[in-house]
């Protein structure tokens, strides 16, 4: 089944076309990469698709139920309620992290759950501890993200998002802000979300971690997606301008 | 004694949460809520609450002819007090709310908090904490300024000692006056510190 699709989304900033025409779609289980320079659009696009930026065209459509859609040339979204409803099907994680500095780290991943899902307290710690404790972070429980490394702190904001139990998880360069260190820690726990079929959607700068966890990769770059296949297709692609990039960062 | 502490008690009880309504008026999307608050905050903060505490305690006899009860008084100074301070309260919580990363924003939204849940939750706590500085600051200011309300004839400290001191023509009832004042901030600033401690539990 498709959880995702988006179809001829657009998107401008001032007049300015961020998003120009990109069309996506994406089946349960996938792991998809998207790669491409700095203000290719790929944090746009993520933005659009988590509703943090709204659309400006297109048409946006979760597990067969439309978020947005284009009418009379504009872009309209669902009602409220519909909304609130699709927001459960997707989590996001932040290159930023940004969890919630007055909350414990048990609580950064309890509190959605009980205030916003109406989850019992009791089940929502027992779900929280139980993603510690898979995370490695069994003894960070009562700690404050300022007392973590950013690593830790990144993992806290994956549990977290796990904990809503998404159907679809998106990364915004989830280890731009990362050491190579920690970046490795991060990347590890991502893998092995991969391997349990978890369906994931990547913005990274991390070539070699997308070309092991992807099933597909996507290179965007002016607003556009330039190139896109497996793995194996893209980095063999005889396509100058993705040969280039990739050489690029791999340092090939 | 008592009064100026019962001014000063009965101020922050108003003010602050009216200073946090007028916040939300001056960053209201709606630019006619936006410009009143403005207006509001600009004068309340331009003039001076001496003529703001005459405004409010004379003006209902001169505008609309009521006799003022004697009553009034002290109901006049806790208006002009409320209503000047949530002035300043207002642009206080503003740079606060202001300065909060939209990163925190942007995960409340992500996670399905609704806007209210998203500012009494998440952004409220952590704007308290940045502003309790400034609040302080105001705080110690209020505990002097209850000292204005002698300009009604509000009988309270400072009113009381200028009393004593011009009939027995000795300055002593003024410097004791001044020494309540100080030894009232003093515990002002212990209280705001153990507040601020209380809130250094995270960064």
């Amino acid at each position: 089944m498709k959880l995702l699709e988006m179809n001829h989304v657009k998107k401008e900033f001032d007049g300015l076309g961020v998003l120009k025409d990109i069309s996506l779609s994406v089946e349960e289980g996938e792991v998809i990469s998207i790669i491409g320079p700095s203000g290719s659009g790929k944090s746009t696009l993520l933005r659009c698709a988590t509703m943090l930026e709204n659309m400006d065209g297109g048409e946006l459509t979760y597990m067969g139920e439309k978020a947005a859609w284009e009418t009379d040339c504009k872009c309209v979204y669902a009602s409220k309620s519909d909304l609130k409803r699709i927001h459960s099907y997707f989590g996001l994680v932040f290159q930023s992290f940004n969890l919630f500095p007055h909350y414990s780290v048990l609580k950064n991943i309890t509190d959605a759950l009980v205030s916003v899902d109406k989850i019992p307290k009791k089940e929502a710690v027992e779900r929280a501890e139980k993603l510690l404790g898979q995370l490695g972070l069994s003894d960070k429980k009562d700690a404050y993200p300022y007392q973590l490394s950013g690593g830790q702190q990144q993992r806290v904001s994956i549990a977290r998002a796990l904990a809503k139990q998404p159907k679809i998880l998106f990364f915004d360069e989830p280890t731009s802000a990362l050491d190579p260190e920690l970046t490795v820690e991060v990347l590890k726990v991502i893998k092995e979300l991969a391997k349990e079929h978890m369906t994931m959607i990547i913005v990274t700068h991390e070539m070699q971690f997308a070309k092991e966890v992807s099933d597909r990769i996507i290179f965007m770059e002016e607003g556009i997606i330039k190139a896109q296949g497996t793995p194996e297709e893209l980095f063999g692609t005889d396509n100058e301008r993705v040969q280039e990039f990739i050489g690029h960062l791999s340092g090939a | 004694m008592l009064v100026s502490v019962e001014i000063f008690m009965l101020t922050l009880l108003f003010s602050l949460p009216l200073g946090l309504i007028i916040a939300f008026g001056r960053m209201s999307k709606n630019g006619i809520i936006r410009t009143i608050a403005k207006l509001y905050i600009s004068i309340m903060r331009g003039t001076p609450l001496m003529l703001q505490l005459l405004v409010v305690y004379f003006g209902p006899y001169y505008v609309f002819k009521i006799r003022i009860s004697p009553g009034y008084r002290f109901v006049a100074v806790i208006i002009a007090f409320a209503i000047n301070y949530a002035a300043y309260f207002a642009e206080i919580y503003r740079s606060g709310i202001e300065s909060m990363p939209v990163g925190q924003y942007e995960a409340a939204k992500v996670l399905g908090y609704n806007k209210v849940q998203t500012f009494f939750k998440i952004i409220l706590p952590q704007v308290i904490k940045r502003i309790l500085p400034s609040v302080t600051n105001e705080i110690i200011t209020l505990v002097k300024d209850t000292s204005l309300a002698f300009a009604i004839a509000q009988p309270e400290m400072f009113t009381i000692a200028k009393q004593i001191a011009a009939a027995q023509t000795t300055i002593m009832p003024l410097m004791t006056a001044g020494v309540f004042y100080y030894i009232f901030n003093l515990i002002v600033a212990v209280v705001m510190e153990k507040v601020e401690k209380a809130f250094a539990y995270y960064r």
